[in-house]
């Protein structure tokens, strides 16, 4: 069973979250406020977070790098529309995905569940980029002899767009295939995720080689 | 055709420059008064001249009578030579008298008389006989007093006018003459000349001072006008600081103040309605955002209460369904009150991509023909071969376009709806015409307005917000695009969605047309 972290201070809807959660067969624990979030997590181990952004005592990003910084686990924002430049912050602090309020409990849910869905087992164990090396069954990535930190997302994205080299993605199928979104979902999440990508594994950010953008089309893995 | 233009250049620009016309009125009004005044100056100089000279010639006409009479004293005698050395001196000796210089003397026998002793006729050299006519002949001899008469005669090849006077005399022995006196005018006439092109030159040179401070005058005068209509122009134009200088007491000080004070009272009333404007968009952002969590907390109750009606009273279970229902709609109502929120306090950021319209019309249509099914329409598409690129925030047009197309199912009465796209050199565009009911002109004119629906009963079991279209309308200026509209009752209606190809683009015109379908 997969236990989930709700850090959410309205003590209604975090009821209501957990209510509904439970019914869909998830574990729960939560974090009532921003100060709270971050211990609650080391004590709970959770397999995924929904990480309210406007919290009391430290905001959902703040929360959001801190936990990037040694770990991977899948996070959620919660947000209101109107937080759009906060949800793009959220995202470049290394949340995985958003669901805006007021959301559906079967959305929020499938969202999770793509969140924790394993990697396919894919035909080689081993898939190379460029100098990068990624170990589909280790989930270890190495470029020459140093290690890659990546998070399991981040991992899904490099890994589908290694597996067919120099085929473009579109920012759409990207979404369907790496957070399997079934219908129109924001595009945003790519670019977000594509730069902080490109931030862990290209020599020079502005001048990537290995996740190479195609105007007006999307992304595609290596130059050649 | 160039001469009209530039006929049409100096209409207009007489018709707007105050100045000009003023100055125009000014040099126009002075010009006939120096010409009439220069025309009565230069008539009663001439008349002067004129008569000064023909006092003149009369005075020595006079005195002529006493030199021809001294002359022939004592040639009555019998013999014809005394008589003829007489009428030898007559000439020169009347050339020679008096001040003008040139006189010209004839002294003839009179016509129509016995002239038994052949006497001669001396005339000065040069003289042109023909000026004294048969007529004049007849008048002179007819009357006592001496005739004057106005001659025109050629000098140095000039035709100059001249005085012709005439008298009659009766010389001892009773032989009847007439003497003629010529006085040219050449000199007057010079003068006459003189003074008129000095009149001229100095009239043309008083306009031109007349104008030259005619225009200072009215450039000085018509300034703080025009200060005031610059002045307006940019406070028109949104330019509320802007105020003119107040200099001393006169009616263009008056004018500065008053403008001032009307700058001021409207900017006032315009900044408080702008603190209240923004105060009030301030609170519906601050509404729909408080409202978010408790509907979300509402919404996953109700959902889970519907997830679990089963097996409740029917009453229950109703009442659940309802309520699951209506959570739906007001949280579509909210999403768009906080989206048209957000466009009313300027706190949108488009992403802007190079999309392929194709695409995202193609997407849109996917996903809306589920819908189109039940309601029976069939969506016609009519899209170019190959990819209509643009630079766009693609999820706010494939939000016009879901609603373009929402609208168009369910006020197209089950005929087929036609999407096309097009594109030219700047822009792109995606029209969706319906055969629906479609609209009247006044309907028209308020398709983008807030809480507007097409139907006039304003029936709300159709979904949607009744904000569609006003968003759709703002994410199209968003784009520098136009969304627009063209209907006709009974025939449909057609939206019309243009954009520039780059979001820099500015000035497009639309490769699609804006009709309705005939039928």
């Amino acid at each position: 069973m997969f236990k989930i972290l709700i850090v959410e201070d309205d003590d209604a809807l975090r009821e209501q979250l957990e209510i509904g959660l439970m019914a869909s067969g998830f574990e729960v624990c939560y974090a009532s406020n921003g100060l709270d979030a971050v211990p609650a997590f080391e004590k709970n181990k959770p397999d995924l977070i929904l990480l309210d952004l406007m919290l009391p005592g430290k905001n959902g990003i703040e929360i959001c790098t801190e936990i990037r910084r040694n770990s991977g686990v899948p996070i959620i924002m919660l947000t209101a529309r109107t937080e759009d430049t906060d949800m793009i912050r959220g995202l470049e602090a290394g949340a995985d995905d958003y669901v805006t309020k007021p959301y559906k409990i079967e959305v929020l849910v499938s969202r999770i569940k793509a969140r924790l869905r394993p990697l396919q087992e894919p035909q080689h164990p081993i898939i190379k980029i460029g100098p990068i090396e990624m170990d589909t069954l280790s989930h270890e990535v190495r470029k020459g002899n140093k290690k890659i930190a990546l998070t399991p997302l981040e991992f899904k994205l490099l890994l589908t767009l290694a597996q067919h080299p120099n085929e473009v993605f579109s920012r759409e199928m990207l979404l369907e295939q790496v957070w399997e979104y079934t219908y129109k979902a924001d595009t945003r999440l790519v670019n977000v995720h594509v730069q902080r990508l490109r931030s862990k594994i290209e020599d020079d950010q502005e001048d990537p080689k290995l996740v190479v953008t195609v105007r007006g089309w999307g992304y595609k893995a290596g130059p050649e | 055709m160039i001469i009209s233009r530039i006929t049409k250049a100096a209409l207009d620009r007489f018709r707007s420059s105050l100045t000009l016309r003023a100055l125009v009125y000014t040099v126009a009004l002075s010009g006939t008064a120096l010409i009439i005044l220069g025309g009565v100056l230069s008539v009663s100089i001439g008349n002067g001249l004129f008569s000064r000279k023909t006092e003149q010639a009369v005075i020595e006409s006079n005195r002529a009578k006493f030199t021809v009479s001294r002359l022939f004293e004592g040639t009555s005698g019998p013999g014809s030579w005394k008589l003829e050395q007489a009428l030898q001196e007559v000439v020169p000796e009347l050339e020679s008298i008096g001040v003008s210089q040139t006189r010209q003397v004839a002294f003839l026998h009179s016509d129509g008389q016995s002239n038994p002793k052949n006497l001669s006729s001396p005339t000065s050299v040069g003289i042109d006989l023909g000026l004294i006519t048969e007529d004049f002949r007849n008048l002179v001899i007819s009357e006592e007093e001496l005739q004057t008469r106005t001659v025109q005669i050629s000098r140095a090849g000039e035709s100059t006018p001249a005085i012709l006077i005439g008298q009659k005399f009766t010389l001892p022995g009773g032989h009847r003459y007439e003497l003629y006196l010529v006085y040219d005018m050449y000199n007057e006439q010079q003068t006459l000349m003189f003074v008129q092109r000095t009149l001229v030159l100095g009239g043309f040179v008083t306009l031109m001072i007349i104008g030259f401070f005619s225009f200072l005058v009215t450039s000085w005068l018509v300034r703080p006008v025009q200060e005031a209509a610059d002045a307006s122009e940019l406070l028109a134009n949104g330019d509320l600081d802007r105020r003119l200088a107040v200099r001393g007491t006169d009616v263009a000080a008056v004018l500065a103040t008053s403008f001032n004070h009307m700058a001021d009272s409207l900017q006032e009333k315009i900044t408080a309605m702008g603190e209240l404007s923004k105060m009030q968009q301030r609170f519906v952002s601050d509404v729909s955002h408080e409202l978010r969590t408790p509907l979300t907390t509402m919404k996953l109750a109700a959902d889970y209460l519907n997830d679990n009606k089963e097996g409740l009273p029917p009453f229950t279970e109703r009442s659940i369904v309802n309520l699951h229902g209506q959570m739906d709609r007001f949280d579509m109502l909210l999403a768009d009150l906080l989206e048209i929120s957000r466009y009313d306090a300027e706190g949108i950021e488009p992403m802007f991509e190079v999309h392929d319209l194709n695409g995202i019309v193609g997407v849109c249509l996917t996903a809306i023909q589920p819908f189109a099914d039940s309601k029976g329409v069939y969506l016609e598409a009519d899209i170019p071969s190959g990819a209509v690129q643009c630079e766009v925030d693609s999820r706010r047009i494939d939000r016009i376009l879901n609603n373009l197309l929402t609208n168009a199912i369910e006020h197209g009465e089950g005929k087929p709806v036609l999407i096309r796209v097009a594109q030219n050199e700047r822009a792109v565009a995606v029209s969706v015409t319906d055969q629906g009911i479609g609209m009247s002109q006044e309907e028209l004119s308020q398709a983008f307005d807030r809480f507007w629906r097409a139907d006039p009963s304003r029936k709300r079991t159709t979904g949607g917000t009744g904000l569609g279209l006003a968003i759709s309308y703002e994410d199209a200026q968003l784009h520098l695009g136009k969304l627009e509209v063209a209907a006709e009752p009974g025939l449909g209606a057609c939206f019309r969605l243009t954009l520039p190809k780059r979001h820099d683009i500015t000035d497009i015109e639309s490769p699609l047309p804006l009709a309705v379908l005939k039928p």
